[in-house]
């Protein structure tokens, strides 16, 4: 009864179109907006009322939440928590809170010192600091309400992901594929921080919480595939980590989330499909049972983290009405998934794929291209399509339910790939990977796509010179706004795709966009400015900060510096 | 045990377990300001292998070898950590400044390796990296 009344009121605060409550605007993790007031006829009027700089340098990934009219913000390393008041002019900081984190966690991010982002609940603005540990903050006053320690940065694990809350559970998980780590997640109490439950993603079934009662994936048979998948105590610096994003169904009540790459990155060091990491799991809130996972690429051999958001949908699939979740992965492919069971009912690439032909249906496995396949022992293996970068990163899609359609940022490279035998070696990075980049076909590194997940099939693309790096955001105004590396925040028609706006920021976007109604009654657009959150993409001259690091240009983007360089900036429109 | 061997790698013969090794001497930092003009009495570190092309090639394979590689890239061209082949030092370039930096770590992220490496071994990095030879015109980028 009380659980009930709590869903109806979290359900009732993620549908107000008006503020931003979570970091993908809902549970579904759709961002997709309501709100119409900017729409395709009068964007073009659309001007910048605010901007501010955070004071940090870093890849500003992730996005602000407006709730109660204030907007709160959270930084890269050092992870500053800043309160925008809304109602004033010039919207002036409320209170900013400042947390001690260790600097040790700089030499433990792999890529660049990113935050995705905060999650409001229960009157607290709940976040992670880099150095492994999670918070919460009294989103009235800015006083620290609790402090856990999640993680331990000197194993190498790293939280910079956003946390999701359901119900009184704060779900958080660990970053380090590049470290060697065992990934897992935890779920926090609400009121008091306090770790109640760890599932890990590699390793026996009664650590993975996968039981046998509960435990049914739609593929795999058989007792302990996160244990048995690996060579003994591989799965022990498995990596599997967990950094990108969370979504939850409150009808079956179950979150979804992905896993990153194993560890490391000579698959000839680790034998076996690897379970469960390059995979989707789905769990229960509460305690953290797995109902089913399935694995996306099994023995993975080219670092295809599958962290992207795992976005739900009801889609008219073959002709049936199916619950899915649509996920696109690095590895090229975008899946269609039954969100219940597992089941794959769509998978075909939404980006140039060679490393697999297809994915076969019936098992749920790739048919992979054997002269792709890397390792120690096979020396530098050319021209594998997509990179390690993916067909798409962490950037998340957008769904509209309106057109039907996701909207995709996408990166278009492809690689070579070498590896070599690489010692476990704690606190201090576990991979042994040179791999260049090369542009993908057509010669554009990147594209926003409108995607149908139904069909698996690509409606239109905008060619964009550089990787898309930002995340989507649909409205019912008929828009998809995303932003580009090269510092440009863009609006565009959702049905065709047309150019409608533009306007450059400052720095490469790899922030996403948000939007609310502010106490004006104006619908408002937010986006963090801040190249970065990856270190491909800090190539060269973009990053100007240290006198004592100059680097050559990436081969794939030598001009990127002559467009951008760091800078973190957030930035707000309106009509 | 700090080191756990996962894969065959021969150069984990040049590692001994750091007790028996004893501490480096403290060192001063010549790039920094000296209050009043006196530089602190302190002694320094000299590579006793500097120039030494063997060591140099030893050290390339220790620096895979221990996973400097991992943040510093191939080539020590920059990563998650800066680039050591630029001749610009954020901590010091000369032999003691480069040997602390990884006999004792740096605060931002730079794991220190007089755990895991010998003096010895240390040497033969800071012999690798030192053979680095920047860009002809790093400061400058045009288009």
């Amino acid at each position: 009864m009380i659980a009930s009344t709590l869903l109806v009121v979290i359900l009732a605060q993620s549908a107000t179109p008006d503020q931003w409550t979570m970091p993908a605007k809902d549970y579904s993790a759709t961002r997709y907006s309501a709100l119409a007031q900017i729409n395709a006829s009068n964007v073009r009027r659309l001007r910048a009322t605010w901007s501010f700089s955070t004071g940090v340098l870093a890849g500003h990934e992730g996005q602000p939440l407006v709730v109660n009219q204030t907007m709160y913000v959270v930084t890269p390393y050092p992870n500053v928590l800043y309160a925008f008041d809304l109602t004033q002019e010039g919207y002036p900081l409320r209170w900013k809170y400042r947390p001690n984190v260790d600097a040790v966690a700089i030499g433990m991010a792999c890529c660049d010192v990113v935050n995705r982002g905060a999650f409001f609940a229960d009157g607290k603005i709940v976040y992670n600091l880099l150095d492994g540990h999670t918070v919460a903050i009294d989103a009235a006053t800015g006083k620290q309400v609790w402090n856990t320690q999640v993680a331990d940065i000197r194993q190498g694990e790293s939280t910079p992901m956003a946390p999701l809350v359901v119900r009184d559970r704060v779900i958080v998980g660990t970053a380090g594929g590049e470290y060697g780590v065992r990934g897992w997640v935890k779920g926090l109490d609400l009121a008091t921080g306090r770790i109640l439950w760890t599932a890990y993603n590699a390793g026996p079934d009664a650590e993975v919480l996968a039981r046998p009662e509960t435990f049914k994936p739609f593929y795999d048979t058989g007792p302990s595939l996160g244990e048995k998948t690996w060579p003994p105590d591989g799965w022990k610096h498995g990596g599997a980590p967990v950094w990108g994003w969370l979504s939850y169904d409150p009808a079956l009540d179950l979150f979804y989330y992905g896993t990153g790459n194993p560890a490391p990155y000579n698959a000839e060091q680790r034998p076996g499909d690897n379970k469960w990491a390059t995979s989707v799991l789905a769990r229960r809130p509460a305690d953290g049972a797995l109902v089913w996972a399935y694995q996306f690429t099994p023995a993975d051999n080219w670092d295809y983290d599958s962290v992207q958001e795992m976005i739900l949908a009801d889609l008219k699939v073959k002709g049936r009405t199916r619950k899915v979740l649509v996920h696109f992965d690095k590895n090229g492919f975008a899946y269609t998934i039954d969100r219940a069971t597992g089941e794959v009912l769509v998978a075909e690439p939404y980006v140039v794929v060679n490393w697999a032909k297809r994915v076969d249906l019936k098992t749920g496995r790739p048919e992979v291209d054997p002269a792709k396949l890397t390792g120690a022992s096979r020396g530098s293996v050319k021209d594998i399509c997509p990179t390690l970068e993916g067909g798409k990163n962490q950037q998340p899609a957008a769904y509209s339910p309106r057109t039907g359609l996701f909207y995709v940022p996408t990166n278009n490279m492809c690689m070579d790939y070498q590896t070599t035998p690489t010692t476990y070696i704690v606190g201090t990075p576990f991979i042994g990977l040179n791999a260049p980049y090369k542009p993908g076909p057509g010669g554009n590194l990147g594209a926003l796509i409108a995607w149908n997940a139904a069909a698996g099939k690509q409606v239109w693309a905008i060619r964009e010179k550089y990787p898309v790096w930002s995340g989507a955001l649909a409205t019912a105004g008929g828009l998809v706004f995303y932003g580009t590396l090269d510092g440009w925040f863009k609006a565009v028609d959702a049905k065709t795709g047309s150019a409608l706006w533009k306007f450059k920021v400052g720095s490469g976007v790899v922030g996403n966009p948000i939007t609310f109604t502010g106490p004006d009654g104006k619908q408002h657009l937010a986006v963090y400015a801040g190249i970065g959150g990856d270190w491909a993409l800090l190539a060269g001259d973009v990053r100007s900060d240290d006198p004592a690091d100059v680097r050559p240009p990436l081969s794939v983007m030598p001009d990127i510096a002559r467009h951008t360089s760091l800078g973190g900036i957030v930035w707000l429109f309106a009509l | 045990m700090a080191v756990r061997v996962v894969a065959a790698a021969p150069l984990l013969a040049l590692v001994v377990t750091s007790a028996q090794q004893p501490p480096p001497p403290s060192v001063r930092y010549e790039q920094h300001v000296f209050a009043g003009g006196n530089p602190p009495p302190a002694g320094t570190l000299e590579n006793p292998l500097a120039g030494d092309k063997r060591a140099a090639a030893d050290g390339e394979k220790l620096f895979s070898a221990f996973n400097c590689d991992g943040c510093h890239a191939l080539g020590a061209v920059g990563g998650q950590g800066p680039s050591l082949a630029d001749g610009r030092w954020r901590y010091g370039g000369a032999d003691g400044a480069i040997f602390q930096s990884i006999y004792y770590g740096r605060p931002r992220g730079m794991p220190a390796f007089g755990g895991v490496l010998p003096p010895e071994a240390i040497w033969r990095l800071v012999t690798y990296l030192q053979t680095l030879t920047p860009a002809t015109d790093p400061a400058t980028v045009s288009w």
